[in-house]
């Protein structure tokens, strides 16, 4: 039992880092249906830059807002750069052309930081434990953080007229620019949200899974895993599939072979595209709205 | 001709695969060996990204699936080298049948991401498996020995090495240019055109994939017994990336692309390897990735077709002013009426059922586009479909197409069941169709249009391809019924022109001739006279005339309501999605209900009263021919 709740609480904090990438990939893929792979490097990054600014002296908090901020802007550029220029932008073609960028941008994080992964020192709190299961405060910071950040995130594409005006570029590019809407605007603005949700993950991750410059690959992956587990437009749908996907991985890696855990993601996903290619929990969702 | 220069192209290649080990330095032949190994890989995956439209981000995969079955049966079995890279190469097709047998139902996206896990799946189970090695791999994979001789240094491995990669080469081509390529190149265009001219895009695009994950696997092969060890890291990601990008820089679906990017991204990576830790000391470990990275994005911006694109439009550029027109080729329209044109032994006797709609209903939402609407069309009629703006005439069609799928009723052809499959199923069935709005494969000229529609009466598969020789004898085949088509049809003088630049009306008989390429029993045209002069609608008429004089039958939606009525054998009238009339043309044309659907009273209203109104004199005129 207590291993299960350990287990359960390990899934959970690792989910929320998951939902997190993987709300960035579905504020991007909602609006432009861009698929972007960088997603994942962003969260790397904003780590590696974290650690190092802590590493400076910089106190923590700043640290954190530097690293975030560092990669908003990156996200800001690879839009203006790579993605806005293509006029006729396909999902696929974004595939190859975020592939490269993030090929690149891991290649530089290599330089820059050679090859070894480290942890940005956890956010102040104490470790206790409850019921058998021992709680390290970082999982309640992750797990507290994505939830404010999910609820902020699903609340303004889902609530706000800024964004249902981003919505409506996916839906309907003609009318929503004959409405007024900027399509472009909406890209860049979608953009900076993932670039955020991206940075949240990194910094909130570091101190436990750490930061290198090969990190963003799997944790992309995996985000990317889980917005589809939401049907891909989903903000709400992509949280949930986070959270799902980082428990099952945890049981799996706790019950049948540590092993195992990197494969999981990626049965999952053949499994739930064969079965559901809308997503498992597009469903519920769409009832609810 | 242009054949000719392309056997110049592979003797140009033979030479220098021959000649490069020669003159080249040992360091130089090295990275050689590893351009002609990775450029198998590449070759697939340029096939698969430029035919199928389809990305896989996982070709190392199938490298690796290649590469640990070549070694775990060469060290642990001793089987034989060539019977071990069969099974390899097979088993790497094997794998990307079961991904893709799901996958690629899926929009293309899916397929990308989902090779993208194959590739961390397998890295995952190489390194988890002590059977495979773990991380250490599978190692003491010995260089290849045939008849006493080994090959052994870097320029006797590449001389083993070139033919094969000649014959993939070749292979290849011969995909690209035959049967296979042809209705890929017209899916890309078109997919639902392609469909309804007998085109299995779900097929077509897994063929292509798993013979793309055979390059992989080949590869994989050439590899383990060059560097006698095979560990996870095959599997990895920076290694599709780099097949990726050779397949990106060379340029897509063409089969030099792929070897140019191939010895292109080689020398990168081995020039980048030396550079980056002269600039950077400390820098250690997949550095070259980033001129990877930075190479990718920058070509899809900036040079979308890759290198060999660029070099044949400046080769295009030099030829253009030599180039002498197509002598246009005269008229060659019967001007007999009657004379049965492309009639078939087995086709059923005229008269006999051909088509069978019972009780077709469709919903689109809320709305009822088609309710309860039944009809038959025989053998060797004309059959036509009218009906006011938003009648439900198009969906009748498209579901008769195989393009939609009705919410209720059948669709019989010659009795068997066809509603609610696919369009290749209709075309199979000898029913076939053209488009109201125009759905040109414009990559291709006029004849390759046509060369389309011949998809189903050719067999030419991927083995076929292989053997170049039966598979030249078909193409030549389908070369002489494309031209009696062309010619049929009156537009054998654009035969060779672009088929985005001819005219709406000239394209339109583009359809119609890819349509009879074939050889349909049930021919369904969408509006056919829209946007034909006067000269050849009367040419076209003459034509259906003779077709159906063959024992073809023929449903015609047209909104000219004159031509249909002085065509037609029979004639449907749709309303609402209701059919209102249907029998002869003098019957259809005095009907009341008829007669009240265009002029949009309710049925109930007494024709004979509103008789003396203007409009409606108006409009008994337009259905009298008037």
């Amino acid at each position: 039992m207590t291993d299960l709740g350990q287990l359960l609480l390990a899934g959970l904090s690792v989910g929320g880092v998951y939902a997190l990438v993987a709300m960035g990939f579905a504020a991007i893929y909602a609006v432009s249906g861009v698929l972007n792979l960088t997603q994942g490097e962003f969260a790397a990054l904003a780590g590696l830059v974290a650690i190092s600014a802590s590493g400076n002296g910089f106190p923590l908090p700043l640290a954190a807002l530097l690293g975030i901020v560092t990669v908003v802007v990156l996200a800001l550029a690879i839009q203006r750069l790579i993605i806005a220029p293509v006029r006729r932008m396909t999902t696929l073609l974004s595939i190859i052309l975020t592939l490269g960028v993030s090929t690149a941008l891991k290649a530089t994080m290599l330089l820059i930081w050679g090859p070894e992964g480290r942890g940005l020192d956890p956010l102040p709190g104490n470790d206790f434990t409850a019921a058998g299961v021992a709680v390290r405060s970082q999982y309640l910071w992750i797990l507290g953080v994505s939830v404010v950040v999910a609820v902020a995130v699903s609340w303004f594409y889902e609530r706000t007229l800024a964004g249902k005006a981003l919505r409506a570029c996916a839906e309907q590019p003609v009318a929503a620019r004959l409405a007024g809407i900027s399509v472009a605007r909406a890209s860049l603005v979608s953009f900076g949200i993932a670039g955020l949700l991206g940075g949240i993950a990194g910094v909130l991750a570091s101190p436990v899974y750490f930061s290198a410059w090969d990190s963003g690959l799997a944790l992309g992956l995996k985000g990317f895993v889980a917005a589809t587990l939401g049907g891909l437009t989903s903000i709400r749908g992509a949280f949930m599939g986070g959270l799902v996907l980082g428990v099952v991985e945890s049981l799996v890696a706790g019950y049948i072979d540590t092993g195992l855990r990197d494969a999981v993601a990626f049965v999952v996903l053949i499994v739930v595209l064969v079965a559901r290619p809308d997503g498992v929990l597009r469903r519920q969702v769409a009832a609810r709205v | 001709m242009a054949r000719g220069r392309e056997w110049i192209g592979f003797a140009v290649f033979a030479v220098l695969l021959t000649a490069f080990p020669l003159v080249a330095p040992e360091s130089i032949v090295d990275i050689g060996v590893y351009a002609l190994i990775y450029g198998i890989a590449a070759l697939g995956l340029s096939l698969l990204m430029g035919l199928a439209g389809q990305v896989n981000l996982g070709q190392a995969a199938f490298f690796a699936i290649g590469a640990y079955t070549q070694g775990m049966l060469v060290t642990r079995y001793g089987v034989a080298l060539p019977v071990a890279a069969v099974a390899a190469v097979a088993f790497a097709m094997l794998a990307a049948l079961l991904v893709g047998l799901p996958l690629l139902r899926l929009r293309g996206h899916y397929l990308a991401l989902a090779t993208l896990g194959l590739g961390i799946i397998v890295t995952v189970a190489a390194t988890e498996s002590d059977y495979l090695g773990a991380t250490s791999g599978i190692y003491g994979i010995a260089k290849p020995e045939f008849g006493g001789r080994r090959y052994d240094s870097a320029a006797e491995f590449f001389w083993l090495l070139a033919p094969v990669m000649f014959l993939a080469v070749l292979f290849a081509r011969n995909v690209v240019a035959g049967r296979i390529g042809r209705a890929l190149g017209a899916i890309n265009d078109s997919e639902v055109a392609a469909e309804c001219l007998g085109a299995d895009t779900f097929r077509l695009r897994l063929q292509v994939f798993v013979l793309s994950a055979g390059y992989g696997g080949l590869a994989g092969v050439a590899y383990v017994h060059w560097i006698g060890v095979v560990n996870p890291n095959a599997a990895n990601f920076p290694l599709s990336v780099e097949f990726l990008l050779m397949a990106v820089l060379g340029g897509l679906g063409s089969v030099w692309g792929a070897v140019i990017g191939a010895v292109a991204v080689e020398f990168l990576d081995e020039g980048l390897r030396d550079v980056i830790p002269r600039l950077i000391p400390h820098a250690s470990g997949e550095v070259q990735l980033i001129g990877f990275g930075v190479a990718l994005t920058a070509v899809v911006l900036f040079v979308p077709g890759g290198l060999y694109d660029l070099w044949r439009r400046a080769v295009t550029r030099l030829r253009r002013r030599s180039a002498t027109p197509a002598a246009p080729s005269g008229s060659t329209v019967d001007t007999t009426d009657e004379t049965p044109v492309l009639s078939r032994p087995d086709r059923p006797a005229p008269g006999t059922t051909l088509l069978s709609v019972e009780g077709l209903v469709r919903h689109f939402g809320g709305v009822t586009a088609l309710d309860g609407v039944s009809f038959d069309v025989r053998a060797g009629e004309i059959f036509g479909l009218i009906g006011p703006n938003g009648a439900g005439k198009t969906t009748c069609f498209n579901i008769v197409s195989g393009v939609l799928a009705p919410s209720g009723g059948s669709v019989r052809l010659r009795g068997t069941r066809i509603d609610g499959r696919k369009p290749h199923v209709s075309a199979r069935a000898r029913a076939t169709r053209t488009f109201q709005n125009l759905q040109i494969f414009g990559s291709t000229t006029v004849r390759g249009n046509v060369a389309v529609g011949r998809h189903l009466r050719g067999r030419a598969g991927l083995l076929r391809a292989a053997l170049v020789l039966p598979a030249r004898a078909e193409e030549r085949a389908i070369a002489r019924s494309v031209d009696e088509i062309l010619a049929l049809v009156g537009i054998a003088d654009a035969a060779d022109r672009p088929a985005a630049d001819l005219s709406f009306g000239r394209q339109r008989l583009v359809e119609i001739a890819r349509a009879l390429a074939l050889e349909p029993d049930l021919l369904l045209l969408d509006e056919p006279m829209a946007g034909l002069s006067g000269g050849e609608r009367a040419d076209l008429a003459r034509l259906l005339r003779r077709l159906r004089a063959g024992g073809m039958a023929i449903v015609l939606v047209e909104h000219d309501v004159e031509a249909v009525l002085a065509l037609a054998d029979r004639v449907a009238v749709l309303d609402d999605g209701v059919l209102i009339a249907l029998g002869r043309p003098d019957e259809v044309r005095h009907d009341p209900a008829v007669v009240a659907a265009y002029l949009g009273l309710d049925e109930d209203d007494e024709v004979d009263e509103t008789a003396d109104d203007p409009v409606v004199r108006a409009a008994v005129r337009e259905l009298d021919g008037g």
